[in-house]
């Protein structure tokens, strides 16, 4: 039995990431309210550059690197390899991300630009390494580990891909311009590295926490190889000749692949013990929905393009925002209330557990800025998508307000489940 | 749950032990899991003075196991000082809806 096993060192290591992600995202909505005017052009605008960046890896990455932590030897069913090489990890990215993200954000394409692009990759290959000498411990080999390793894969990919790019910026080492490698750099990220981790991570963790019954795999086997064959099919399509008619072929291969990991959703759903769905999980539910949004969106965006018609960036700027903003931040503001509750309980109430009344996971955080906090992010959903779309500047403005409100109240959460204070009430 | 058995001296104590342990909540589920059914038997070593609990959990990568019986150790022996408790966990056999009790699946809201 792998059981969530607490140790200082490793909590702080975890505890670490939440807290540095948390505050990126806070971070993020001020860089998102200094680049109104930048959301209503094109997406290549160093700003939304430097947005993107610090959504991806500050707030996405480094909160499901932190998450790894505890939750890969969970779902492994086995011990973390080092945590050594996980605090090295952490030292090197910090400055790499932030170094990058200035870079981008004044533009500036010299040797701090670069420079932060490799100690990155140097972080990202640690972090690989870490995980695949953490899965290399056991024999038994599941599906999960499978979606969990070639997402770590992807992950080094899109970084190597990305310092390429940076480096193509002032030595030319691509024939073509850096557009043409933003598609397939992005991707790598958004499906290879974000989609397979969270699909690999929460085939887990959903029916865990919903205490399912449905324990079948076998949607899980043709979610991968149908998702990993549409991003090969994707990369080397658009590598060799570009958008095209064929593209909508990605949607063909792609598309089921992401259906059969809804229908294991919907399953596990079906099959629940515990039939109150709590808010953590209908944030993350409300992240499947934006998903399968943002991925309506495809063929307009392939259509448009080939029809030469500027619509097309207006859909890939929703597309992204669809996918980071909405995707990735909903399914991190709902699962942040299901692991960092539990990962501070046990520290501070697994050695009292039986002997006295102690709180539950779910009473350490505040379940009102919760509510809030969710009300908050769909009033950001309902404005800012539509006003990008529409070129609508106060819309965006609202919408970058509620985004603000949604990370104030996170990070107040958070500090509240972090610093949280043993009590108990009382002997049993 | 082993049935109760009148010839035998540390029945009642079993019993009682049993209903102790209905204070131990599972921490995401929020009921105790006696009612949940992953209690499968107690046996007391009287000469020992050992509690020996044969347990399950709802799934083998169960995050909160380790609490659970720790919980499950830290119950019996606050409760029976003389006594120290073992969890053994087993897997067979598989736990599963059935059996939780009418009590649980009515806390569950089934």
């Amino acid at each position: 039995m792998t059981s969530i096993k607490q140790n200082p060192s490793l909590y702080r290591i975890v505890v670490t990431h939440y807290a540095v992600s948390a505050c990126c995202f806070l971070g993020l909505t001020l860089l998102m309210l200094l680049s109104v005017q930048a959301f209503t052009g094109h997406y290549f605008h160093p700003q939304i550059l430097a947005i993107t960046h610090l959504a991806a890896l500050g707030w996405g990455t480094l909160i499901i690197m932190g998450a790894s932590y505890q939750l890969i030897p969970v779902v492994l069913e086995t011990d973390l390899y080092s945590e050594k090489l996980a605090w090295v990890s952490f030292i090197l990215f910090m400055p790499g991300m932030v170094g990058l993200i200035w870079s981008f954000w004044i533009f500036v394409p010299g040797i701090y630009m670069q420079g932060s692009a490799l100690l990155l990759l140097a972080s990202i290959i640690l972090f690989t390494v870490n995980v695949y000498l953490t899965g290399r411990q056991k024999q038994q080999e599941t599906i999960q580990e499978t979606f969990i390793f070639s997402a770590c894969l992807c992950l080094c990919l899109t970084v190597a891909l990305g310092a390429a790019l940076v480096f193509n910026f002032t030595l030319p080492i691509f024939p073509q311009d850096s557009l043409y490698f933003l598609k397939l750099h992005a991707h790598l990220g958004l499906i290879g590295w974000f989609l397979l981790m969270l699909i690999g991570v929460s085939s887990k963790l959903v029916p865990m926490f919903l205490v399912s019954r449905y324990q079948g795999t076998r949607l899980l086997s043709w979610s991968y190889y149908l998702i990993i064959g549409a991003l090969l099919y994707f990369l080397i399509d658009t590598y060799l000749f570009g958008l095209s008619y064929r593209t909508y072929i990605v949607l063909i291969i792609g598309g089921p692949g992401l259906a059969c990991y809804f229908i294991f959703l919907y399953k596990c759903l079906r099959s629940r013990l515990r039939k109150q769905v709590d808010l953590p999980m209908l944030n993350s539910f409300l992240s499947f929905i934006l998903l399968k949004i943002a991925v309506l969106l495809v063929p307009f965006i392939i259509y448009f393009h080939l029809k030469h018609n500027p619509a097309t960036i207006r859909f890939s700027m929703v597309y992204g925002e669809l996918m980071f903003m909405g995707w990735i931040t909903s399914l991190i503001l709902g699962q942040t209330f299901k692991t960092l509750p539990f990962i501070v309980w046990v520290k501070h109430y697994e050695h009292l557990t039986g002997k006295f009344k102690t709180p539950l996971p779910s009473d350490l955080f505040a379940d009102y800025l919760l509510k809030a906090q969710t009300i908050a992010f769909l009033v950001f959903c309902i404005t800012f998508m539509p006003g990008c779309y529409l070129m609508l500047v106060p819309l965006i403005y609202t919408g970058v307000a509620a985004l603000m409100t949604t990370a104030v109240l996170y990070v107040s959460n958070v500090c509240i489940v972090i610093f949280h204070q043993t009590r108990t009430y009382g002997q049993l | 749950m082993d049935s109760f058995d009148i010839t035998d001296p540390l029945s009642f104590l079993k019993a009682d032990i049993m209903e102790t342990l209905r204070l131990v909540i599972d921490p995401e589920l929020h009921i105790n899991i006696v009612d949940l059914g992953l209690v499968y038997g107690i046996n007391v070593d009287a000469d020992k003075n050992l509690v020996l609990v044969t347990m399950t959990l709802s799934s083998a990568y169960c995050p909160m196991g380790e609490s659970i019986i720790s919980a499950v150790k830290n119950c019996i022996e606050g409760h029976y000082e003389s006594y120290t408790a073992e969890v053994v966990l087993v897997w067979q056999p598989v736990w599963s809806y059935d059996n939780i009790s009418e009590e649980g699946k009515r806390l569950l809201g089934l």
